[in-house]
C-alpha cells in the first residue's frame, strides 16, 4: 500500500505492508531509531509520538493509518538550529533520564500535553495523570515529573521550587500536620 | 551548539541519536524468532518445522533435533556462583530436546527476513507436547511428585552459613518469634527487552548485545561454539536498562551466535515483551522459615534461617545466588548466633537469576521483618530495639557469625539520621491519637536497617582501567565495566580528569567493547565506582608518575623534581621549562598505562523508614512518605547516586506492594495481558521519598567509594511491609505475603473476625 507520510516536517512517500505499526516504519523505513519499542502492547508508552499533534503509541497504530497525516518524533523535536527544545534541556538539568531508553516517549507524551495546554505543568493532578500513561524503571520519576515543571519555566538555571519532600507533598502529605 | 547537557550521555539519548542494539543497522541481517513452549513441563514429542520452511520470508527453522550440533547454554564463567555440582546432568539446552520444564522454554527457532516473516514462521510450526504435572513451588517440588530430571534429584545444591544452634538456645530464651516469609518471583523488566546481534565476518564473529559483562559473555561463546576469544569481539552500545538481568548467556544467544556462523549471516534478536514476560529470567524466589531469640531487655541471642529457594527449572547462577542470602543473615546486628541453610530446589518455571539485589533483599526481608515481629512481642518501639542490637561503629572490621567481614560502618548513626528525617516521634504522637479515634484510618511506621554486599564475591573482586595519553592533549580511558544508564561516561571520566587536572571534556571512556578493552569483569554487584572506579583513579596516579619520569629523563633531571599540576609538567629546579601532556606524547611517544585493582568486598549500609495508611475496607495501601538513609562509602556523583537510591526504591515499592509472578493450576504464568498483568509502578504509585545519607568510606580502596545502586530493592520492601504490619497490628507475619494487593491486605485485616 502506498502512503505519504510527513516526518518531522520531511516528506515520505511509502510502500507498506498494511499490517506494518508505525513504530516499524518510523525506525526501519524512516531511518529514525529514536522512537523505541518497549512493550509493543500499548502500556509503556516508549513509542509515544505526535501525530497531528496528538501523543500516541506507535506500537498500536497501523503505519497505513497515518496516511497523509504528520508524525513527529523525538528526532524532530530540536529546533531547526539544533537548538534544544527545552524538554530535552530540563530532562537533563532534572536528570530526569538514566538509560535513556523511555526518554524519547516521555518526551513526546510532555510535548504533545504542553503545546496543547501549557497549564498542565502547574497543576500537579493533572501532571501526574498524565505521566501515569508512561513506565520508566530507572528514575522513579520524581526528576521527570520536576524536568516538565522547569521546562514550563523554559528556564534551566533556575529549578523549579522544590520542597524537602518534591512538591508531590501537594499530594500527599510529608508529616503529619499536612493530613 | 549547545553545551549545557549534564551528562555525557544526554545529548545523544535526548536527541533521539542513542543506539541501541535494536538501532543497528547491518546489511543482509536476518531476525530470530522463537516458538516457545505453551505448557509447564511435559515430554517433547513432536517439533515440525517443514511448515515454517514453506512461509514466504522464512529463511529457515530449526528444532533441537535438527540442529545436533546446537551447543546447551555454557556453565557461568563466574566462579563463586555457579556451582558445578548443581549443574551437572542438568544441562540447560539451548532449544529444548525431548523434555520441557517451563512456559515459554524455546523449542524452536525461525530464522527470517525481517521479524514480520520470522514470527509468521514461528506460528506455523507444529509442537506437539505430552503434559507432565507442573511444581511450581518449593513446596510441589519437595514433595516427590515431580522429578525434573530423571535420577536427580529436584534439590540442585545445599548449603549453610554459620554453624548449628543448639536446641536449649531456643528453649532457654526470654522470647523467641517464628515466621515464615516468601519472596515472590519477580520480572526485572528493563525497559529494553533482551538484545543480540551476531555478526560474522572473515572467521570472526561481532557480537552487539544489551549486556553487564561483555567480557564473560565473549568467553562463555567462545567456549560453547569453539572458537578462540580472540576471534569474538563483544560490544555492548547503548543498552536500556539491565538491573542484572542482563549478565549471563542466555539460550537465545547460543542459538542466534550458532546459527549466524552457521549460515554465514548477520542475525539478531530483540526480545519482545511478551516473550519476555515468560521467557526472561525471574528474581527473588525464596520460601523462608526464621526463628528470632533475644533476653528479656530485647538483646538478641539467636536468629536461624532456612531457605527454600525457587531457583525454576535449570540451574544455573540462580542456584547459588541464596547462599549470598545465607551470609548476609546476620543482617546489622550483634547477634552471636546465626545459622542460615539453602535448598536450592528446582521447578517448573522459568529460571531464577539475579535481579537487582541478588540475594541481599531476601537476607534483609527476613532478618527485619523478624525484628518487627520481636520488637512487638516485647512491647518495644522497634527503633529502640534495632539501636540496642546494632553493631557499634568500634568493632568494625566486624566478622559475622555467617562467615561476612563487614568493612566499615556506622550503623546506628543511619538510624538516627533516618528517625530525625522522618520526624518519627511525630508519626508515632499520630498514630497514637488515631487508635484512640474509633474509625480513624490506620497508620502504620516501618523501619528496615540494612546492611547489604557490594563489589561480589572473592573471584571478581577485581577490574582492569587503562589511560592512554594522546599526542592532542586528550586521554583516552578504558575500563572492564558496563554502562547500561549508570552514566559512567560521566562519572568515570570526572574520576580520571580530577586527579590528572585535565578539564572533563578531554577524556573519553571507552568500555563494553571486548576489542578495544583488554580485560574486564562488568556492571553488576554494584561493584563499577567501587572497582572500575577505584582502578581508574589508579590509573590517574600511575599515570602522573610515569609522565613524571619521562619528563625527567628528557630534562635530566631526577623524577622528584618534575611537578605535575593542571595536565602539565614542570621543572621545579634549574632553568623552568614546561611540557604538557600532549606535547611529552609528542616528544617521547605513546604513553599507556594498564592497571588491575583488586579490593575486598564492602558493605555498604542504611536505614529506611515508611509510613503508611491503610483503608481496611478497600484493602489499599497508601505510602504516606519514605525516607532512605543510605551510606555508599565515599560518593563519586552525588547526581547519579541519588538516581540510583531512587530508582532503587521505585523497584523496593514495587516487589513490596505490585509485583509478582502467578502462576495458574497449570503451571503457566497469569500474565495473558502482559505489563497489564505484571504491575511495573507508576508515577502514580510513588510517594514522596527523602533522601539522606551518611558517608562512611570503603577502608579497601584510596577511592573509598562503595557500591550504590540496590539500596532501595533491599531496605524498602521490609519497611513497607512492616509498616503495613504495624498500621493494622497484624501479628501473624504469614497474612502479608508480597506483593501487599489489596486482597492480601483485606484478608489480613479481617483475620480472626471468624468469617
Amino acid at each position: 500500500m502506498n502512503i505519504a507520510l510527513t516526518v518531522n516536517g520531511r516528506a515520505h512517500r511509502l510502500d507498506l505492508e498494511p499490517r506494518r505499526v508505525l513504530a516499524d516504519v518510523l525506525r526501519e523505513d524512516c531511518g529514525l531509531t529514536g522512537t523505541h519499542l518497549g512493550c509493543e502492547h500499548g502500556v509503556c508508552g516508549a513509542c509515544t509520538v505526535l501525530v497531528d499533534g496528538e501523543a500516541v503509541r506507535s506500537c498500536l497504530l497501523l503505519a497505513v493509518q497515518c496516511d497523509g497525516r504528520s508524525v513527529r518524533t523525538v528526532e524532530g523535536l530540536a529546533g531547526p538550529d539544533g537548538e534544544p527544545h527545552p524538554l530535552q534541556r530540563a530532562f537533563s538539568a532534572e536528570h530526569a533520564l538514566q538509560c535513556g531508553f523511555c526518554t524519547p516517549g516521555f518526551l513526546m507524551l510532555a510535548a504533545g500535553a504542553l503545546e496543547s495546554d501549557p497549564t498542565i505543568a502547574a497543576d500537579p493532578e493533572r501532571l501526574r495523570e498524565l505521566l501515569t500513561s508512561n513506565l520508566c524503571r530507572c528514575t522513579g520519576y520524581e526528576p521527570i515529573r520536576r524536568a516538565i515543571q522547569r521546562a514550563l519555566l523554559q528556564d534551566t538555571r533556575k529549578p523549579p521550587e522544590r520542597s524537602q519532600t518534591g512538591s508531590t507533598a501537594a499530594i500527599r502529605p510529608a508529616s503529619p500536620d499536612q493530613l | 551548539m549547545w553545551h549545557g547537557w549534564t551528562r555525557r550521555e544526554d545529548e545523544r539519548l535526548l536527541t533521539g541519536r542513542g543506539r541501541y542494539v535494536a538501532d543497528i543497522v547491518v546489511p543482509k541481517c536476518l531476525d530470530a524468532a522463537f516458538v516457545r513452549s505453551a505448557v509447564a513441563h511435559g515430554r517433547l514429542r513432536e517439533v515440525d518445522c517443514a511448515p515454517a520452511r514453506r512461509v514466504p520470508g522464512v529463511i529457515g527453522a530449526w528444532s533441537a533435533a535438527d540442529l545436533p550440533d546446537l551447543p546447551a547454554v555454557p556453565r557461568a564463567a563466574l566462579t563463586d556462583l555457579s556451582t558445578p555440582q548443581a549443574v551437572a546432568g542438568r544441562e540447560w539446552p539451548s532449544l529444548a530436546t525431548d523434555r520441557v520444564r517451563y512456559a515459554g522454554e524455546a523449542v524452536a527457532v525461525v530464522i527470517g527476513a525481517d521479524r514480520y516473516r520470522a514470527e509468521d514462521g514461528a506460528a506455523e510450526v507444529g509442537v506437539r507436547i505430552d503434559p507432565l504435572p507442573p511444581a511450581v513451588s518449593t513446596v510441589e517440588a519437595l514433595d516427590g511428585s515431580v522429578t525434573l530430571f530423571d535420577g536427580r534429584d529436584n534439590v540442585a545444591l545445599e548449603g549453610s552459613a554459620g554453624a548449628p544452634i543448639d536446641e536449649a538456645v531456643w528453649r532457654e530464651a526470654a522470647v523467641v518469634v517464628e515466621a515464615r516469609y516468601r519472596q515472590q518471583l519477580l520480572l526485572p523488566s528493563p525497559m529494553e527487552c533482551r538484545a543480540f546481534l551476531a555478526v560474522p565476518e572473515g572467521g570472526r564473529l561481532t557480537i552487539w548485545c544489551s549486556h553487564q559483562a561483555p567480557h564473560r559473555l565473549r568467553d562463555e561463546l567462545a567456549r560453547v561454539l569453539g572458537l578462540a576469544a580472540e576471534r569474538i569481539r563483544v560490544v555492548v552500545p547503548d543498552s536500556g536498562g539491565a538491573f542484572g538481568s542482563k549478565s549471563a548467556t542466555f539460550p537465545e544467544y547460543v542459538t542466534a551466535a550458532f546459527l549466524a556462523v552457521k549460515l554465514g549471516r548477520p542475525i539478531r534478536w530483540i526480545e519482545d515483551r511478551a516473550e519476555s514476560l515468560v521467557a526472561a529470567t525471574r528474581g527473588r524466589g525464596q520460601d523462608q522459615r526464621v526463628r528470632l531469640a533475644a533476653d528479656a531487655d530485647g538483646r538478641l541471642l539467636a536468629f536461624e534461617l532456612n531457605i527454600d529457594a525457587d531457583v525454576g527449572a535449570y540451574p544455573q547462577l540462580g542456584a547459588g545466588l541464596p547462599m549470598l542470602t545465607a551470609s548476609m543473615a546476620t543482617g546489622a546486628y550483634t547477634t552471636p548466633l546465626v545459622h542460615a541453610t539453602v535448598r536450592s530446589v528446582l521447578t517448573t518455571t522459568t529460571p531464577t537469576y539475579p535481579y537487582r539485589g541478588a540475594g541481599r533483599p531476601e537476607a534483609t526481608y527476613a532478618v527485619e521483618r523478624s525484628m518487627d515481629l520481636l520488637a512487638h512481642r516485647l512491647r518495644m518501639d522497634p527503633a529502640e530495639l534495632r539501636r540496642r542490637n546494632l553493631i557499634p561503629p568500634e568493632r568494625f572490621p566486624y566478622e559475622t557469625p555467617t562467615g561476612r567481614r563487614y568493612d566499615s560502618g556506622n550503623y546506628s548513626a543511619a538510624l538516627d539520621l533516618a528517625l530525625k528525617t522522618l520526624d518519627y516521634g511525630r508519626w508515632r504522637a499520630e498514630q497514637a491519637q488515631r487508635r484512640a479515634e474509633p474509625g480513624a484510618a490506620p497508620l502504620g511506621i516501618g523501619l528496615s536497617c540494612y546492611v547489604e554486599r557490594s563489589g561480589g564475591e572473592a573471584a571478581g573482586l577485581h577490574e582492569f582501567a587503562g589511560l592512554e595519553a594522546c599526542p592532542d592533549g586528550t586521554v583516552i580511558a578504558r575500563c572492564g565495566t558496563a554502562s547500561s544508564g549508570q552514566s559512567h561516561e560521566t562519572t568515570f571520566c570526572s574520576l580520571v580528569a580530577g586527579p590528572l587536572g585535565l578539564e572533563e571534556s578531554r577524556v573519553r571512556l571507552i568500555e563494553g567493547d571486548t576489542g578495544e578493552v583488554a580485560e574486564g569483569v562488568g556492571s553488576f554487584a554494584s561493584r563499577s565506582a567501587q572497582l572500575g572506579g577505584a582502578a581508574l583513579r589508579q590509573a590517574a596516579t600511575v599515570l602522573i608518575g610515569r609522565a613524571r619520569e619521562r619528563a625527567a629523563r628528557l630534562w635530566g633531571l631526577p623524577p622528584g623534581e618534575v611537578t605535575w599540576s593542571g595536565g602539565t609538567l614542570r621543572s621545579g629546579a634549574g632553568e623552568p621549562v614546561e611540557l604538557t601532556l600532549g606535547d611529552l606524547v609528542k616528544a617521547t611517544g605513546p604513553l599507556r598505562v594498564d592497571e588491575r585493582i583488586r579490593a575486598h568486598t564492602a558493605f555498604p549500609f542504611g536505614a529506611h523508614a515508611a509510613v503508611v495508611q491503610v483503608d481496611p475496607d478497600l484493602g489499599t495501601v497508601r505510602v504516606l512518605r519514605l525516607v532512605a538513609v543510605d551510606d555508599y562509602g565515599v560518593v563519586v556523583n552525588p547526581m547519579v547516586v541519588a538516581g540510583q537510591t531512587r530508582g532503587s526504591v521505585a523497584q523496593g515499592i514495587g516487589q513490596a506492594l505490585y509485583e509478582g509472578v502467578p502462576y495458574g493450576e497449570d503451571g503457566v504464568p497469569l500474565l495473558r495481558d502482559g505489563l497489564l498483568d505484571y504491575l511495573l509502578p507508576t508515577i502514580s504509585e510513588m510517594p514522596p521519598l527523602d533522601m539522606a545519607e551518611t558517608i562512611t568510606p570503603n577502608p579497601s580502596t584510596r577511592l573509598g567509594a562503595k557500591g550504590a545502586g540496590e539500596a532501595g530493592c533491599i531496605g524498602m520492601p521490609p519497611a513497607i511491609v512492616n509498616a503495613v504490619a504495624d498500621a493494622l497490628e497484624v501479628t501473624d507475619p504469614g497474612l502479608l505475603r508480597m506483593p501487599l494487593t489489596p486482597d492480601v491486605v483485606w484478608q489480613a485485616a479481617h483475620a480472626g473476625e471468624g468469617r
